[in-house]
């Protein structure tokens, strides 16, 4: 027996995002067409939002529904200290540690020659700005420990050479509940680097 | 299900679903290779820094013969290669030699001399001061070992060793034209003889002398030239990291 057009079209749809294959997206697809058409509804209004309302925030780049953000407006937090993040996401992985009280800036991707992805690519032009703009205390660079990441982060560091600011990158190393049999010597000699001393 | 135990670099490594990766390898033994390494994105991965891109390791991986993609199982490093990815100037050059080796190699086609090329250049790149001249020697190596030597002993029209100070150079044929059979054979640029020299020695030279060589500049942009557009009729397109190498010349220059 023939399915629906439309189911078939939703088939279709479910199976571009990430993850989802085409049976995952046949059982998602009779899950909503058994569901109550209100909650269909709901669903639907709510994937439109996040396309209608959601924006960059012209000052961080990122995610937000005014502009500019939460972080950005809040008198409490500390401007001057700048964190530097690869993708909108990593700001809320960063603020799910509750710990830091400064303000961020997605790059929106990384230096990547491989994908031919070059700095004029990238949000580091309204970084400069930013830092020379506000008078910025310190940059911390948070991007990923890896190739791009590294190398995307010390030409941030050059950029930012002639500007007097504290330019810092996040420790790399061992994992906490990490075990130093199993560390390979790239992580253990960064560790090693980053080694800092206990306060008694 | 045969398990292979092998050298290689690593080409690329991209993300592959929630937690795993999806890595290029370019073996010693068994050429270009695609390796699933589950789990590798994960805090505490077992394979922790082996996967990144121009790691020189010793692998293990397993899947039937001749598949697309295999199933990565150990990956220790054998050299990182650090240095050379946290100094720019290296960078991008240890990039393009990775790109330009993937593209050189087909996949289970060994090709070990080219993977014992690019560890010595990554090896090079590291220590020398002239990545340019590098560059080239790479790029003009790749393609010997690729079947695509120049012809620059004779004329490729008359057989004779050009005796004139100018040799022209035709993309189409190969190699050089003497100054005399410049009308019988259309050359797309005239170069000096003494350039013709140095591309000759770049065939032979050891990679390790490679700082000893001290080469002009107007000579070094006519073999950028020559061995650049080499490479672009062999590959039909220009590389994606080749304008970072121009970017960063350009940034020392000023």
């Amino acid at each position: 027996m023939k399915r629906p057009a439309a189911v078939k079209e939703l088939i279709e749809e479910l199976k571009r995002l990430p993850g989802i294959g085409q049976k995952t997206a046949e059982r998602l697809s009779f899950y909503l067409m058994r569901g109550e058409k209100e909650r269909v509804e709901n669903l639907a209004r709510t994937i439109l939002n996040i396309k209608e309302k959601v924006i960059l925030c012209t000052n961080c780049h990122g995610i937000t529904e005014i502009d500019p953000c939460d972080i950005c407006q809040d008198p409490k937090r500390d401007h001057n200290l700048i964190c530097v993040v690869e993708e909108p996401y990593d700001v809320y992985v960063i603020e799910n540690m509750g710990d830091y009280r400064g303000e961020y800036h997605v790059l929106m991707g990384v230096i990547s020659p491989l994908d031919g992805i070059g700095p004029q690519d990238l949000t580091t032009e309204d970084l400069k700005a930013k830092v020379g703009r506000n008078g910025t205390r310190e940059v911390i660079l948070a991007t990923n420990p890896d190739m791009e990441g590294e190398s995307t982060a010390i030409y941030i560091a050059r950029m930012l050479k002639g500007a007097e600011v504290k330019v810092t990158r996040i420790a790399r190393g061992l994992p906490v509940g990490g075990d130093i049999e199993y560390a390979d010597p790239v992580t253990l000699k960064k560790s090693m680097e980053g080694r800092m001393e206990i306060e008694t | 299900m045969p398990l292979y135990k092998t050298q290689a670099i690593v080409l690329k490594s991209m993300k592959l679903s929630e937690k795993d990766k999806l890595v290029t390898f370019l073996t010693e033994t068994h050429g270009k290779v695609k390796c699933v390494a589950k789990a590798a994105r994960r805090l505490k991965s077992r394979f922790g820094a082996s996967l990144e891109p121009m790691s020189h390791v010793s692998l293990i991986y397993f899947g039937k013969e001749h598949q697309d993609l295999y199933r990565l199982n150990q990956c220790d490093i054998i050299q990182s290669f650090q240095d050379i990815k946290e100094n720019p100037d290296t960078y991008y050059t240890a990039v393009y030699f990775l790109e330009l080796a993937g593209h050189f190699i087909a996949e289970d086609h060994p090709e070990p001399e080219i993977f014992h090329l690019l560890v010595r250049s990554l090896r090079e790149a590291g220590n020398t001061d002239s990545s340019g001249t590098l560059c080239r020697l790479f790029e003009l190596r790749i393609m010997a070992h690729a079947g695509y030597t120049p012809r620059l002993q004779k004329c490729i029209v008359c057989h004779k060793e050009p005796k004139s100070l100018w040799v022209g150079f035709s993309y189409s044929q190969h190699g050089i034209v003497c100054e005399p059979c410049f009308d019988k054979e259309p050359v797309e640029m005239r170069i000096k003889s003494g350039t013709v020299n140095y591309l000759k020695k770049f065939l032979s030279l050891n990679l390790n002398h490679i700082r000893r060589l001290k080469i002009p500049k107007d000579v070094e942009l006519e073999i950028e030239s020559i061995t650049h557009r080499l490479v672009l009729a062999r590959l039909g397109r220009e590389l994606k990291s080749y304008p970072f190498i121009r970017q960063m010349a350009e940034m020392t220059r000023t």
